[in-house]
């Protein structure tokens, strides 16, 4: 078979819509599992010991086992106990859990990257807690963790495409579901690979026009 | 209906699955040496004194680092048996092509990024002695940028164990693989993928735990 990719180009329109779901589900695993990770931060610098272990049993189990596992147990091992979820919020699920375990380690790392001197200074000065915490502590944290934020959301958004093995319509699903009706292999997954590499330089590009025009100081 | 939660027969059940983690230590092994001579080859080529070699090796990087390591599997799968229709493919040999391609190029950014951690004033110390290019690279350059190298590169490699998993969906019969075809057989998939879990973590953790103590040494 020549390689034509007139002949793939009616379908594209669904590619694109499949593209909508993965960037769907990563959206919003991301922004949740981001609060959530706040939390599991907060967890991990608690006093209270059983709160600190339980933050770190968290980040190391998900940061130590696959996704498709960490799916496999959502989709099917929890019908088992009751819970019932279909690929959609399976797969949120997952992503949502996972995401938060990486992104714990990047405030943190973030919040540490902020020198106890600056906070002792913006006291000298008589600035209140609030103040220290906004302008000295939170303003450079952001912007030392935006570069890491932007790559954890790529590697989200590419591994959103475990959630086709439990059958989530998005795009690799679509390309899978094309190549198998057209025979294609070739154009199919070219158009669909350039789809992925698109969608991630496009998101890396705009952290880093962000970046310029957030923190010109 | 409630079933209990741990009806796992680690008699009948282990084994499978220790066989299947035996593949996944192969293919982390394969294509991690595999993907690091690529890294190699394709990292130090990004500081390479021809422009040409530079921006082909930057593609190479950057494209499949935009890449989900599924659809480069799924396409291999799918593409081999057409190029090479008479020849007989084990899906653990496409699995090592295409989880090789893959960390060539997350090894290759890593490399980049150490050669280019090696401060400057090192490259013109050599320039003053008098060595070449490759004299540079190999005695002045690469000793202190394999050891900015190692933390990421541990960091690559767990990320590398748990991208293995993906392997499954070509039908190779790694852990992951072999926890679905135990789950078939047993109908227990909650207690089977924690033990699945369970032995990925074993494998991994311990990488995480030497990345951690070699930060720590540099430090």
């Amino acid at each position: 078979m020549t390689i034509n990719f007139a002949a793939v180009l009616p379908y594209l329109p669904v590619m694109l819509r499949g593209l909508a779901i993965s960037l769907e589900v990563t959206v919003l695993s991301f922004f949740i599992g981001s609060v959530l990770g706040i939390f599991v931060y907060l967890g991990r610098r608690s006093t209270f010991a059983p709160l600190r272990w339980l933050g770190y049993a968290f980040v190391e189990v998900f940061r130590n086992t696959p996704l498709l596992v960490q799916l496999y147990l959502i989709y099917f091992g929890l019908p088992q106990v009751g819970i019932n979820l279909d690929p959609f919020w399976s797969t949120l699920a997952g992503m949502t859990l996972n995401n938060a375990a990486y992104t714990s380690e990047i405030f943190r790392a973030g919040i540490e990257s902020v020198p106890n001197g600056l906070v002792e200074a913006a006291g000298a000065l008589g600035m209140r807690y609030l103040q220290t915490f906004r302008f000295i502590v939170l303003k450079p944290a952001i912007r030392n963790v935006l570069p890491s934020l932007t790559n954890q959301f790529i590697v989200l958004f590419l591994f959103s495409s475990v959630g086709s093995v439990i059958s989530l319509n998005e795009l690799t699903s679509a390309l899978a579901d094309l190549n198998q009706r057209t025979l294609r292999t070739l154009e199919i997954f070219t158009i669909g690979g350039l789809l992925y590499f698109l969608a991630s330089a496009v998101i890396a590009g705009s952290s880093r026009l962000a970046e310029r025009f957030l923190f010109r100081w | 209906m409630v079933t209990p939660l741990f009806a796992f027969d680690f008699g009948r059940d282990l084994p499978p699955l220790l066989r299947g983690a035996g593949l996944t230590i192969g293919l982390v092994l394969g294509s991690g040496i595999a993907g690091t001579i690529i890294g190699l080859v394709f990292g130090t080529a990004r500081s390479a004194p021809l422009a040409p070699i530079r921006w082909l090796a930057s593609i190479y990087t950057n494209f499949v680092r935009g890449l989900p390591i599924l659809i480069i599997l799924l396409f291999l799968y799918y593409e081999i048996p057409l190029l090479f229709p008479y020849a007989t493919f084990s899906q653990a040999i496409t699995a090592v092509i295409g989880l090789s391609v893959y960390s060539g190029a997350y090894i290759a950014e890593i490399f980049r990024g150490s050669i280019q951690a090696v401060p400057r004033g090192q490259l013109e110390a050599g320039e003053a002695l008098g060595l070449n290019y490759v004299q540079k690279m190999r005695h002045v350059v690469m000793p202190q940028a394999l050891k900015i190298a190692v933390p990421p590169g541990i960091g690559f490699l767990i990320a590398l164990v748990k991208a293995t998993s993906l392997v499954s969906v070509i039908t190779a019969t790694d852990l992951t693989r072999a926890g679905r075809n135990v789950t078939s057989a047993n109908h227990e998939p909650l207690a089977t993928f924690l033990v699945v879990a369970a032995l990925y973590f074993v494998i991994s953790y311990p990488l995480s735990l030497l990345g951690r103590w070699y930060e720590r040494r540099l430090a």
